[in-house]
């Protein structure tokens, strides 16, 4: 995790708020802190690119075009700090529509704003990498399901056990030069359709 | 409380301990502050008004600064306060200076890290001097280092940073302690076994206060010899090695902005001056000059605002340059701290710093680098003319390069 303090310099940060004094006293600070900042206001139609960190203000609503530009998903997304100025459940529901990873209360002070940068990173590194691994796992279930459904219909046909019925996809699948998951695959539409023929006859 | 009026003085907090742990360095701030006080007043004050200390002894207790910073500018109506060595001593401060809009001078070297717009930093950060020094140090004595440091933030924090340029140089940390503030004689012996036991190159010593002198005395008495295996700091200085004595001091290195041996115009006189006023120049240390030079600014930005208002004084600060005893400094308007002067000095046998290296030009503060740059061209070391003072050279840079 200290890579996440080392790689703080190189981050790209874009403040979305109206150019004031509490926006001059941010910027600043994520200068000194040594990030590449950048403020544009009003809201842009897209977000630059190659960023990587952007603090938004959220108020009583969350207008329309801010909520298209942090609309894509969590994996393609830059980290977010929402900064506010009150604490009413309309502006809290704003954090949760927009899914920020921490807040900032104005006023503003420079003290927090490192720290909040590095635990709104992990939060977002974290989540992409909980997804990335639920990704894995998703495909990893559905290859067992898909090559046990296979197994059974060989077991069915040749009248072989589980593990003979699984040397045979595999072996399949290597002089094929492809995964145990397309020959199951294979396996089972041929299987599909030749049920389908003994119907129709 | 009965005080003169407020309009015929400036007045001014000093928030610095003359008893407790910290009180030797800590003295030797305040006369940098009173020294100042006194050349700006003999010189018919600022704008006609002469500028009157306030001060209170915190007694190296870190709470303290807090309440005492609290009743400087509740009951003194001080606005403007000069003072802290310790960063736990500056922690219990900023609430208040913040929260009151007081613009509060800190002359002492910390680990960064911090911004205040109610603060002007005055010493060094880690990237003015710790890359420097471990250069030095890689480059003269060897790459296996033993770290001991006082237990607080500053040494931890400083130790990081140094572990980290130690690795980059291909050299290895072979042991880390850390002594209470209070150590005794016990738990140096500690170190001193643990030293003998890992034979290091060098040692990287943060440890402040009255621990300094224990430990460099224990360590000489221990049969340890500074010119093979010297303990070097960013923090031990004039005084304390004034304390330890020249026989356990000689050999041990320091980095710091500003040594009393260095030659130049400015420091010339700011010795003679410091002599006059207090006896001895002997226990000057860079804190001090710190001091010396903030209070300094302080009292030429006042003469521009004529007000003690805490952002008219910021806003004049900020980007101010001085020819300070060490060399030329600058406030760096983006970060409220110092640019200053690097230089690395060895101690002599009769006591004194004698500066070995140093930078050629101020550096950039930079209080939020994670990581110095090991081969940062910025820190290329320049080998000082010689180890010897002459007479300072009769160039227009006289004022900015020592002998």
């Amino acid at each position: 995790m200290t890579d996440l303090i080392n790689d703080l310099r190189s981050l790209n940060v874009l403040v979305l708020h109206r150019r004031d004094a509490d926006c001059d006293d941010l910027v600043q600070q994520i200068s000194r802190i040594g990030c590449n900042v950048e403020t544009v206001w009003p809201l842009p139609e897209t977000l630059p690119t190659n960023v990587d960190v952007v603090f938004v203000e959220i108020k009583e609503s969350v207008p329309p075009g801010m909520q298209r530009l942090f609309q894509d998903g969590a994996m393609t997304r830059p980290t977010l700090i929402g900064i506010i100025g009150y604490e009413n459940p309309s502006v809290l529901l704003g954090l949760l529509d927009l899914n920020v990873q921490t807040v900032l209360s104005k006023p503003l002070r420079a003290f927090g704003v490192m720290s909040s940068i590095l635990m709104a990173r992990r939060i977002w590194r974290q989540r992409r990498e909980d997804l990335t691994n639920l990704e894995k796992l998703r495909l990893k279930l559905e290859n067992i399901q898909i090559v046990t459904e296979a197994k059974f219909i060989l077991m069915r046909h040749h009248g072989i056990n589980e593990s003979e019925a699984y040397k045979v996809i595999r072996t399949h699948a290597m002089s094929r030069r492809t995964s145990t998951r397309e020959i199951a695959n294979a396996i089972i539409n041929a299987d599909g359709l030749l049920n389908n023929f003994q119907l129709k006859k | 409380m009965t005080r003169p009026t407020t309009d015929s003085v400036w007045r001014i907090g000093i928030l610095f301990s003359s008893t407790g742990t910290t009180s030797v360095i800590e003295k030797s701030q305040r006369n940098g502050v009173l020294l100042a006080i006194d050349e700006i007043n003999a010189a018919g004050g600022v704008n006609g008004r002469v500028i009157e200390p306030v001060s209170y002894d915190p007694g190296s207790v870190p709470k303290e600064y807090g309440r005492l910073a609290e009743r400087l500018i509740a009951e003194d109506q001080v606005s403007v306060i000069i003072g802290c060595y310790m960063s736990s001593a500056r922690k219990q401060v900023l609430p208040v200076i913040e929260r009151r809009n007081a613009l509060f001078f800190y002359p002492t070297l910390y680990e960064g890290f911090e911004y205040s717009p109610n603060v002007i930093y005055g010493g060094a950060t880690p990237n003015q001097n710790s890359v420097p020094l471990a250069l030095y140090l890689m480059e003269n004595y060897g790459k296996n280092f033993y770290f001991v440091g006082s237990d607080y933030i500053y040494p931890r924090e400083s130790n990081r940073v140094m572990r980290n340029i130690v690795r980059q140089g291909g050299g290895a940390v072979v042991g880390e302690r850390y002594l209470p503030i209070d150590a005794g004689a016990d738990d140096i012996q500690v170190v001193l076994d643990e030293i003998a036991a890992k034979q290091p190159d060098v040692i990287f010593s943060t440890v402040v206060g009255e621990g300094t002198v224990k430990l460099y005395r224990a360590y000489h008495a221990a049969g340890n010899d500074a010119r093979r295996v010297p303990i070097a700091s960013l923090t031990t200085n004039e005084a304390e090695i004034l304390e330890i004595g020249p026989e356990a001091a000689a050999g041990h290195i320091t980095a710091a902005p500003y040594f009393r041996t260095i030659r130049s115009v400015e420091n010339d006189r700011f010795l003679a001056s410091y002599t006059r006023l207090f006896g001895s120049s002997s226990a000057v240390t860079s804190c001090c000059e710190a001091a010396y030079f903030q209070t300094h600014m302080f009292a030429l930005a006042l003469g521009r605002t004529n007000s003690l208002d805490t952002g008219q004084l910021r806003e004049t600060l900020l980007g101010a340059t001085f020819e300070a005893p060490q060399g030329v400094v600058k406030i760096d308007p983006d970060n409220n701290h110092t640019y200053l002067q690097s230089r690395i000095a060895k101690v002599n046998d009769v006591g004194e710093f004698i500066v070995e290296r140093e930078l050629i030009r101020p550096i950039k503060p930079d209080p939020y680098l994670v990581n110095p740059d090991l081969n940062d061209r910025n820190f290329k070391l320049m080998v000082t003319a010689t180890s010897d003072y002459p007479q300072a050279p009769a160039s227009p840079l006289a004022g900015r390069r020592p002998g």
